[in-house]
């Protein structure tokens, strides 16, 4: 026998109030004065035997009154199986989605995930399908539908708690816009199956801000699929994290080698004092930390030294947060680039009115680029980044030159005389360039540009495409009707090409019509003439590698500038396995962990840090109403999985009590006790009035 | 005076009516009016504080008293003898203990032992005694000597109708202070209930008597403590101490009228040992009866006192 309402029991208490009634009367009788005791003693009454049992009598039927009473209020019913509540004709098509993403990393959110998941599971009758899915920025399949269905009704609970207990959650982020409108589409499909069939999403997440839901505002939400919200939440709110913000080169930061991290504070946090410092492979600390005071709901870029020299840092670490998953941020200390430019040319570098004076002055050192302008007998590799071909060369040169070429290197050809086109001519076979020499009247000027072209790409802003105050005195024509893919990218204003671009395999061969010197023209001492150079530079691969922040979970561009091209790269992610990669490979999206990864490509390496998608940091709840604004349905705001099985105990109950009625039968015993006891009373009162003596 | 049985012409005035008189001098009167009008033809037929009588004087006899008129006519001694000296002191000794305030008839012992009281002040004081009057519970509370003025009569009223508040009952200590005021032989008269303690009543009573001193105690009981008619099982308290009893008084009735008889008779065989009479009136009892009892155990007590060649000097009461 159980109750629906226990509480009503308490009821039962008033059976006291008669017996305490009955105990009062015996005890309290009435006081006499009277003027002395001196002859009396104490004596206790006596009451007769018969009295008693007459009074016995009618207080057992007034207390049983009460009782029944209580009990009947309390509503008690039997315990017994109910059949299922769900008719046949009703049975559920449910899509159970559990988030696996980073966030739910966080203290005690994946034990109470999983046991929600079991609480969704086990309310599931033998006529409803489930399919569980796992999401983070993908849905992954755990149990499909067909398989829910084929396995035997006893063993699907075992089945889907064995394969949610061997998940873990990994690093990537929450695409929960993608999960929801990929299941509904997956519940609209079997749904033309079963038309009847009611149709529900589950799912349990921490539902943090920082969940991608954009797409489901263009989503067209099929009718009749509901969406079931189970919320977790972790054993501590709130959350700091910090995140490497990318330079612009050429800013102050590079050029002190410190690196810019932005730390930011949740809004539901409840600390503010962090401490952030680089931190080796070991994961101990490398120079000292910096305090940074970040209020909740608000965040501070703070400039973090460069590791001491000789260190090995490789990861920033923020310290004074509680949730340690995004605590550690990959970062590999800037390092210079080494850049090799060959000047192949008849002048020294002492001679001022050589073009070489002025290329290798144009070139200086920045902490991020290094660039070595050498001799051709003094190149170390065989594939400079830029060759500059100034003078007429001799066959040994042309060696260096296709290398070059084929490396996918820029060759800038600027002649100083007529002479040196004969050098061209044998490296681009088959082509006899007539090089005229021009001298204008007064000078000529740069009257045709094209900004689109990755060289002049610098110069696009209006503030900076001013080229006409350059004059060329001299230059020499290109006739580049032979070449038919040569490209011509200044003209000069009497129409001859002044800049044309010849690719040759996968490299490019620039020509210019004039030199930079002060013979031929003012372009070295203009202020165009370094971003030019920097421009040619870049084109042929010596581009200082900025780091694009690399997300798990996003497309990783790889840093392969400066590795030989054509050569299959193989990828080592920090767990190790090896990914081959094919030549020519330029991203990756495969990355599963925050860590540092190393590019392989013959004996060349490059080693590049991937983090965690800064998104999955903001752990502080989603507002309430948030997939109602989205035009979820039925996107309530979940209640606790142990509420939640008492509210569906509490509905069953209620069931049964509402079926068996006990308290009709419990109330009809009242009311006939009570006539008893009404009758009893009466023939009592009846015969004490008759037989007076009797009842005294 | 020869007192008789009350004329049954006119009935007893009973006590429940007689309470209902609010003033206790008027209650004395008709009490005493009518136990007049049954014994006397004429109760007012006069007394006077006169002359009464000559005597030769005797050296030694006081002065004050001699009759110079005489003395100087006839040149002989004598002395002029008054009736005051004749006259009897009485001294009424009323407890006023919290236990004379039960009462189960309307009214409560002290009310009546104070109309008592007021009746024999009234009666004595028609008979032109000196009526003197002292009150105590566990101690004396009021004093007033004995005098025959009719103011002094309503003063003596007066203290008579103090409500009773007496914590506990002293007998002795009352009955020695009278014998230490009272140097005068008289008549002592003690009205009590007597539910105390009689360790030291019977010496108390012998210095009384040695003292001269005739007594008449009154013992005023009610009905209910005669009989300890109640009939449920009730917490009992005591008026004086307020100590509380769990009494069932259909089982305790036998113990306790036993132990009251008892006290009764102890009372009653102390003062017949000592000469003096006890009398004991319930409540109920009309009061023409107290004072018709009274006299007549004076009566007796005279026969036997003049049997016993006692000088008296007094008139009869």
């Amino acid at each position: 026998m159980s109750f629906l309402a226990p509480l009503f029991l308490l009821g039962a208490l008033a059976v006291a109030a008669p017996i305490v009634f009955h105990l009062v009367r015996r005890t309290t009788r009435e006081r006499v004065r009277f003027s002395s005791l001196m002859f009396l003693r104490p004596e206790p009454p006596r009451l007769t035997q018969r009295n008693r049992i007459e009074h016995w009598l009618l207080l057992a039927l007034r207390c049983a009154v009460l009782g029944l009473l209580a009990a009947g209020f309390a509503r008690p019913f039997l315990r017994q199986d109910l059949p299922a509540i769900t008719a046949p004709g009703q049975a559920r098509q449910m899509v159970l989605l559990l988030d696996t993403s980073a966030s739910m990393r966080r203290d005690g959110v994946w034990n109470e995930a999983l046991a929600r998941a079991e609480a969704v599971l086990r309310r599931l009758g033998p006529a409803d399908a489930a399919a569980v899915f796992t999401f983070d920025r993908t849905l992954t399949s755990q149990i499909s539908r067909e398989e829910w269905v084929a396995t035997p009704v006893g063993d699907r609970l075992g089945l889907a708690l064995a394969r949610l207990r061997e998940i873990q959650p990994g690093w990537q982020p929450t695409h929960l816009d993608q999960a929801l409108t990929q299941a509904a589409d997956l519940l609209n499909e079997t749904a033309a199956a079963s038309t009847d069939a009611k149709r529900q999403i589950v799912v349990i997440s921490d539902f943090q801000a920082g969940s991608q839901l954009g797409s489901l505002q263009q989503f067209d939400w099929p009718k009749g699929v509901e969406v079931s919200v189970e919320s977790v939440r972790a054993s501590t709110a709130g959350n700091a994290f910090a995140q490497l913000l990318a330079d612009v080169p050429g800013s102050s930061a590079t050029r002190e080698s410190a690196v810019r991290v932005r730390v930011s504070n949740e809004p539901d946090s409840t600390r503010d004092q962090f401490q952030i410092g680089w931190a080796g492979p070991d994961g101990a600390p490398r120079g000292a930390a910096l305090d940074v005071y970040v209020p909740p709901g608000q965040s501070r870029v703070v400039s973090l030294p460069a590791p001491p020299p000789g260190a090995t840092a490789d990861r920033v670490l923020l310290r004074g947060d509680e949730q340690a998953f995004d605590n550690t941020v990959f970062a590999l200390p800037p390092e210079p680039v080494r850049l090799e430019v060959v000047y192949a040319g008849s002048d020294v570098e002492s001679d001022r009115r050589g073009p070489l004076f002025f290329l290798r002055r144009a070139f200086q050192d920045t902490p991020l680029v290094s660039v070595r302008v050498v001799s051709v007998d003094r190149a170390s590799g065989p594939a400079p980044h830029l060759v500059v071909v100034t003078g007429p060369m001799d066959d040994s040169v042309l060696p260096l030159l296709r290398n070059a070429l084929a490396q996918g290197r820029v060759v800038l050809f600027a002649p100083v005389s007529a002479s040196a086109f004969a050098t061209l001519g044998k490296l681009v076979a088959g082509a006899a360039l007539g090089a005229v020499e021009e001298r204008p009247a007064h000078y000529a000027l740069l009257g045709e540009l094209d900004f689109r072209h990755p060289l002049f790409a610098p110069f696009a802003d209006p503030r900076f495409s001013d080229f006409t105050k350059i004059h060329f005195w001299q230059y020499r024509r290109l006739d580049l009707t032979a070449l038919a893919e040569a490209r011509v990218l200044a003209r000069f204003d009497s129409g001859d090409p002044a800049i044309a671009e010849l690719p040759v395999g996968p490299g490019r061969l620039l020509m210019f019509a004039a030199g930079w010197h002060p013979e031929d023209s003012q372009l070295a001492l203009s202020s165009k003439f370094v971003p030019l150079l920097y421009a040619a530079l870049e084109l042929g691969g010596g581009r200082p590698p900025d780091s694009p922040p690399a997300w798990v979970g996003a497309s990783i561009r790889l840093p392969v500038e400066g590795l030989p091209a054509g050569t299959p790269l193989t990828l080592q992610p920090p767990n190790g396995v090896r990914i081959s990669l094919p030549a020519g490979t330029v991203s990756f999206d495969g990355a599963s962990a925050p860590g540092l990864y190393e590019l392989a490509a013959g004996a060349e390496r490059r080693r590049f840090a991937v983090n965690l998608d800064p998104a999955e940091s903001r752990t502080s709840p989603l507002p309430a109403d948030e997939f109602e604004r989205l035009g979820v349905p039925g996107g309530q705001p979940s209640v606790e999985p142990v509420r939640e099985a008492q509210r569906q105990a509490r509905l069953q109950n209620a069931e049964l009590e509402s079926r068996q009625k006990l308290w009709r039968w419990l109330l009809a015993a009242a009311v006939g006790i009570l006539l008893l006891e009404t009758w009893l009373a009466g023939w009592t009162a009846r015969r004490q009035t008759l037989n007076p003596e009797a009842a005294t | 005076m020869t007192p008789a049985a009350p004329a049954t012409s006119r009935p007893l005035i009973a006590p429940q009516a007689l309470m209902r008189i609010r003033h206790l001098e008027l209650r004395a009167r008709v009490v005493v009016e009518g136990f007049w009008s049954g014994i006397h033809r004429s109760p007012y037929h006069g007394f006077s504080v006169e002359f009464t009588e000559y005597r030769q004087y005797t050296p030694g006899d006081d002065l004050r008293y001699l009759d110079w008129r005489v003395l100087a006519r006839s040149d002989r001694f004598f002395l002029k003898r008054f009736e005051d000296e004749t006259n009897l002191r009485g001294h009424l000794v009323a407890d006023q203990s919290r236990s004379m305030t039960f009462g189960s008839l309307g009214f409560t012992k002290a009310e009546y032992a104070a109309t008592l009281a007021a009746t024999l002040a009234y009666f004595l004081h028609l008979q032109g005694d000196a009526v003197g009057l002292l009150t105590f519970d566990d101690q004396v509370r009021d004093y007033l000597p004995a005098r025959h003025r009719v103011s002094h009569l309503r003063r003596l009223m007066h203290a008579l109708e103090r409500s009773a508040a007496g914590t506990s009952t002293d007998l002795a200590a009352p009955l020695q202070r009278v014998a230490e005021l009272v140097r005068k032989r008289g008549l002592v008269l003690l009205i009590s209930d007597f539910l105390a303690p009689l360790d030291r009543l019977e010496a108390a009573l012998l210095q009384l008597s040695a003292s001269g001193h005739e007594m008449v105690v009154f013992q005023v009981l009610d009905p209910a403590e005669v009989t300890l008619d109640f009939r449920n099982a009730a917490l009992f308290e005591d008026m004086e101490s307020g100590r509380t009893l769990l009494v069932d008084p259909v089982t305790a009735r036998a113990e306790y009228t036993r132990r009251l008889e008892a006290q009764t008779r102890a009372v009653r065989d102390l003062c017949q040992r000592l000469g003096h009479t006890c009398l004991r009136l319930t409540t109920d009892q009309p009061l023409e009866l107290a004072l018709f009892d009274f006299l007549r155990a004076r009566m007796q007590r005279g026969r036997r006192v003049n049997r016993a060649g006692h000088h008296a000097t007094r008139s009869p009461a």
